[in-house]
């Protein structure tokens, strides 16, 4: 590492969800490679035009999975190997395990998807939080694109511009953006 | 986009040829074991109630939750709910001719014998039990044909008038679909086993048929679109109709397990004799194969994106349905209703009595959907939210 840029990083802010896809898209065609974008909530076109690729949900069916076994094993340990317990003439091994496995297939594929969540986004306690712009938890759209030390003046110019025609309201510079 | 939708002779003939088809089994039904063949005749005509109930219930909550994506469809649930009319002549038959081989409670000795039907003859009485019947038909009946009508006049007339009452009238509907039905259910299809009762059983039935008169929606729609018409239904229409039979399979699964746990439960020899019958011997098969193809396989199945939004798997999907339902209906109608006569039926005995009926009143419902879908045109072209249909697209 030669030098380091202080800002780093283009961001433009959208105040309309259209917008904010219409630039995205056409920003991609152009060949702009889009770093990172902030929205207020879950826009699945984001993940489209970008071409995410996720094993979500994958993870948590196996999660889900895991936690029925789990939690039937517990049962099966408690209620019928350690202390069987015999009520009105029911079976140990009995029916009524299927509510709690039915709540905690739900709850082992939420728990653990989330913890899978923070470790891929590298979140936990004490980290501090780099907000891009102050109003993408309220009402705007921010897409982010990085500014690497080779680039020209005229590159940075054209992102610029191309932010601007796309109709972003503001347009600036941050440092230290995470990629998606 | 102007197209209107042609009954092609095809269909026609085919659905001529499954009545003929049914009418041969009735025919053979009645000569042999009248008992089955009129609980078949329920089974079947109750079967098309449901479809019919369903979809319609389906037209009301676009109406009441103003969706804009289905708006291109709803000439479909309404056609499937001018239905009705027929199932409306179709289970008179019955309740005329057949109650007494069904229900056990219509017999006088038995009564006289029994005190606890003594004690419930106040309701399960023929002349109330006919009472019901029509004034539930009817309302089902003025409901469908008001919906259909003030849909029509809408894509005469447009703008917002026939929209907003359809809203209204949809509202109503939903209300009075919940009486009626609860009391329709309990009179043709609880009372068969007249010392049994369960208070989830009406809800359990009422989420099967919004389960499998949407999955019969997306069925006919898809079919449609293979003919050519509604060429603008895409993936996410798809993913839609799937999300529905996705959703309401768990529901199903959940009333369905919700009564049986509770029964289970609480153990009482009065309540378990219901599933004691059905769980053993050769019944075991299909109350379990109930589960599986009502719940496990569309769950399992359409949980993966891409089949999700594949109108072949939601053929077959809607397919496998359409048989779970059947079942559904066999196990809970057949062992009250023959199981007193001398030999036992269950999975051995579905015959060409069993098939025979069911692809006749299939006929008959393919013939009433295609011609009140030729009628008008497939597509409401005043609706106010078309538009948004048309362009429908995931987010």
């Amino acid at each position: 590492m030669v030098s380091t840029l202080r800002n780093n990083n283009i961001f433009g802010v959208f105040d309309d969800e259209d917008l904010f896809i219409a630039a995205m898209k056409k920003m991609e065609k152009a060949g702009i490679r889009i770093k990172n974008v902030f929205t207020p909530y879950p826009i699945e076109d984001v993940f489209n035009i970008l071409g995410l690729k996720t094993r979500m949900p994958y993870t948590a069916f196996i999660y889900a999975t895991i936690g029925v076994m789990l939690t039937y094993a517990f049962l099966y340990w408690t209620s019928v190997i350690d202390y069987p317990v015999i009520i009105g003439g029911k079976p140990t091994n009995t029916l009524a395990f299927v509510v709690i496995l039915f709540v905690m297939t739900i709850n082992g594929g939420i728990v653990m998807s989330l913890f899978t969540f923070f470790i891929i986004q590298k979140l936990g306690p004490g980290k501090p939080a780099r907000v891009v712009h102050k109003d993408i938890t309220d009402d705007k759209y921010v897409i982010v694109i990085e500014k690497t030390e080779e680039m020209s003046n005229e590159e940075t110019q054209r992102i610029n511009s191309a932010l601007f025609e796309n109709g972003a309201i503001e347009i600036g510079e941050k440092e230290n953006v995470e990629t998606i | 986009m102007d197209k209107a939708y042609t009954v092609s002779p095809g269909l026609r003939i085919l659905s001529i040829c499954l009545v003929v088809i049914g009418i041969a089994a009735f025919v053979a039904g009645f000569m042999f074991d009248p008992q089955r063949a009129w609980a078949n005749y329920l089974i079947d005509s109750y079967y098309f109630i449901l479809l019919s109930i369903g979809a319609s219930f389906f037209l009301a909550i676009q109406y009441i939750t103003q969706s804009g994506w289905s708006s291109m469809f709803n000439r479909v649930p309404e056609a499937m709910g001018s239905y009705i009319t027929y199932a409306g002549v179709l289970m008179l038959i019955f309740v005329i001719f057949g109650s007494h081989s069904v229900y056990h409670w219509t017999h006088h000795d038995a009564v006289e014998a029994d005190v606890l039907l003594q004690h419930k003859s106040p309701y399960l009485n023929m002349p109330f039990f006919i009472v019901r019947f029509v004034i539930i038909f009817c309302a089902w009946i003025f409901f469908m044909i008001l919906l259909r009508r003030l849909s029509v006049k809408q894509d005469i007339v447009g703008g917002l008038t026939y929209f907003h009452k359809s809203e209204f009238y949809s509202k109503v509907f939903i209300f009075v679909l919940a009486l009626t039905f609860s009391l329709g259910t309990f009179d043709w299809i609880m009372s068969i086993d007249a010392h049994w009762f369960s208070t989830l059983f009406v809800f359990k039935n009422f989420l099967s048929a919004f389960l499998h008169g949407s999955a019969v929606v997306a069925l006919i729609i898809i079919l449609l679109h293979q003919q050519g018409y509604y060429p603008k239904l895409n993936k996410a229409h798809l993913h839609d109709f799937s999300k529905y039979m996705f959703i309401l399979g768990i529901m199903w699964a959940y009333m369905w397990f919700a009564q049986y746990l509770l029964i289970w439960y609480s153990n009482m020899p009065e309540e378990t004799v219901y599933y004691q019958t059905r769980i053993s011997h050769e019944w075991s098969v299909l109350f379990y194969g109930n589960v599986v193809l009502n719940w496990l396989f569309p769950f399992l199945f359409l949980m993966l994106n891409k089949i999700a939004k594949n109108k072949y798997a939601l053929i077959f999907t809607a397919a496998v349905l359409m048989v779970g339902m059947w079942i559904d209906l066999y196990v809970q109608i057949m062992p009250g209703s023959t199981m007193s006569e001398a030999a036992p039926v269950g999975l051995n005995s579905i015959g060409f009595v069993e098939i025979g009926a069911f692809l006749g009143f299939l006929g008959i419902f393919i013939f009433a959907v295609s011609r009140t879908l030729s009628k008008v045109n497939l597509i409401p072209e005043k609706h106010p939210y078309l538009e948004e249909s048309l362009m429908h697209k995931s987010h």
